[in-house]
């Protein structure tokens, strides 16, 4: 009875379920290719390569800083998006978006000409911190991608938190900050580890808006996307497959650890 | 009670000062850009120098007198073609597979959803060099030299695949929480009633799920929009080509000598034409703002880029 291809109308899930499988496997293959290309004894060559860390721990821990920068600013104001109903809430979420939404070299087109204007050449005359060419362009061009991307992801889990606890706690005397650290976090404690994990891997993917704003500087400013670009430019295939290697290790162990947590990566 | 009031105000005065930072720093960062597009003295001065192309006068107007410019036309009507292709095709692959992810046991699944989840997540020059290495080494490239016919840097086949593989993903993880909104039960009770698994889905499931449908399609049509990367790495640039490289259909739709957008910016950019890319820019981030404005209208209640 429930044998699909017996029934009236079978065709329907066989379609389904082909489509699915051809699917996967063609997108298998794509992120499998660069192992086939470069084999495995390459793969162990450039692995030891000191090159290969360096760039690993430059990408490691610039996502790390500008993650953290995200959520200071992206759990606040996601919780602001998720709770306050104010006019113009779709303009206003829309306008937070717009870095994630548009293509990243435009970004970094952008912050190109934002960054010779007002806060930031004030920034440079007082504080002597120039934010360009050097590994500090290299942190704005992840937060300001990130940190929209964090506001967008803590919204929703913080949507998923039903308001009713809020409302008891509140009820019983706690104040609103107590009610947020107390209440809120805790049970939203999950939801914003496990999107912390996907920020962190999103700031790592991050490289178009480097292209154009940040540059390269072999060793300071190419973290390992952009880096494949630089030695794909170059004409290193063998660096580029290695690296797309890592790269794809990154991505797929942050996936993987994320929904171990028990996050979800598609916030419906 | 007031002082209950006054701590009420400062929390709501501290949440919403973070995504008013938000708001500020995004707004800052593309309309402080509007004096880009005005050509100063310098600009034109130093253009003279590393000008490019026949006609420099052009480019001394506004925006890079952009709406004179034939590679501004062709360059939006090829991206805005391409992607209606690319979501035509996500939506035609991408709903039959979302719809049999969603409800049917397929063995290894946590898999299928790990690999959709991280390509997300995935640099764009990953995706570039994967298709690159797929496409032109090893089986499928003695297959494209027996057919004669490549599938990097083209405009139909390349640029279609190069920016269908984003969109599909953000795509399908949109249709599949579509279909997970829509309760198994009812269909079972169509089922039950005599109607085939086809007629079920199309007057059952098909309906209720519309409106996230509707979302994804928008989704993954903005997606394609934005992609930059894989473009650039398995298409590049073909502004410079000569016109005898083009065939006679890609002339028809005025397809020849045009740049996917996004790469276009970056290719203005690397020319020394601040004010033209800047157009172009903005062109994009009207486009991209439009669509998500629509995707927060209809209420699609979040997506990850």
């Amino acid at each position: 009875m429930n044998m699909a291809l017996g029934s009236r109308g079978g065709w329907w899930p066989a379609l389904c379920v082909g489509t699915a499988v051809t699917i996967v496997a063609v997108y298998l293959l794509l992120v499998a290719s660069n192992w086939i290309y470069l084999g495995w004894h390459d793969t162990l060559y450039f692995f030891s390569k000191s090159r290969m860390w360096e760039r690993f721990w430059l990408t490691v821990w610039t996502s790390t800083v500008s993650t953290s920068f995200s959520l200071l600013i992206g759990i606040p104001s996601g919780y602001a998006l998720s709770r306050f109903r104010f006019p113009c809430h779709h303009l206003v979420a829309s306008v937070i978006d717009l870095p994630i939404v548009v293509s990243p070299a435009v970004v970094g087109a952008f912050l190109f000409g934002v960054t010779t204007r007002f806060p930031f050449d004030w920034i440079s005359e007082y504080y002597g911190v120039y934010i360009g060419r050097n590994v500090y362009g290299v942190l704005l061009v992840q937060f300001t991608v990130t940190a929209a991307f964090c506001a967008r992801l803590m919204k929703a889990s913080f949507d998923m938190i039903p308001t009713r606890f809020e409302s008891v706690s509140r009820s019983l005397g706690a104040s609103p900050m107590r009610t947020f650290f107390k209440v809120v976090l805790p049970m939203a404690k999950n939801g914003i580890i496990a999107s912390m994990i996907v920020v962190w891997a999103r700031a790592a993917a991050e490289w178009e808006g480097l292209m154009l704003f940040v540059g390269a500087t072999e060793g300071k400013t190419d973290i390992m996307p952009f880096a494949i670009y630089l030695d794909w430019n170059g004409g290193m295939m063998g660096w580029v497959t290695s690296m797309s290697i890592v790269c794809i290790l990154m991505a797929v162990s942050a996936i993987t650890a994320m929904r171990m947590i028990g996050g979800r990566s598609n916030v419906w | 009670m007031s002082g209950k009031r006054k701590r009420r105000r400062i929390f709501h005065a501290v949440f919403y000062s973070f995504a008013g930072f938000l708001f500020l720093y995004s707004a800052y960062l593309f309309l402080s850009n509007l004096d880009q597009l005005f050509v100063t003295e310098a600009a034109i001065q130093t253009r003279e120098i590393t000008s490019w192309g026949d006609d420099r006068e052009v480019l001394n107007q506004f925006g890079g007198g952009f709406w004179k410019d034939p590679y501004f036309w062709k360059s939006l009507n090829l991206t805005v073609v391409i992607t209606l292709i690319t979501t035509l095709i996500a939506s035609m692959l991408g709903i039959p597979t979302a719809y049999a992810i969603s409800r049917y046991r397929i063995p290894g699944m946590s898999v299928v959803e790990i690999l959709f989840s991280s390509l997300i997540v995935m640099p764009g020059s990953v995706i570039g060099i994967c298709l690159i290495v797929m496409f032109n080494y090893g089986p499928l490239w003695k297959l494209q030299n027996a057919l004669g016919f490549r599938f990097a840097h083209s405009i139909f086949p390349g640029m279609v695949i190069a920016s269908l593989v984003l969109s599909f993903a953000l795509g399908l993880s949109a249709w599949k929480a579509a279909f997970d909104s829509v309760n198994p039960r009812f269909e079972h009770v169509a089922r039950s009633l005599g109607s085939s698994r086809w007629r079920a889905f199309r007057t059952v499931t098909f309906p209720l799920a519309k409106g996230g449908i509707i979302a994804g399609i928008i989704l993954a049509w903005t997606r394609a929009m934005a992609e930059f990367s894989a473009v650039l790495f398995f298409c590049g640039t073909f502004h410079e080509l000569p016109a005898s490289r083009f065939s006679d259909f890609t002339r028809l739709l005025q397809m020849d000598q045009a740049d996917w957008v996004s790469v276009a910016v970056w290719a203005q950019v690397e020319f020394g034409n601040i004010e033209y890319a800047f157009a172009l820019a903005f062109v994009l981030v009207l486009i991209g703002g439009m669509s998500v404005y629509v995707m927060h209208r209809i209420g699609a209640k979040g997506y990850v880029w």
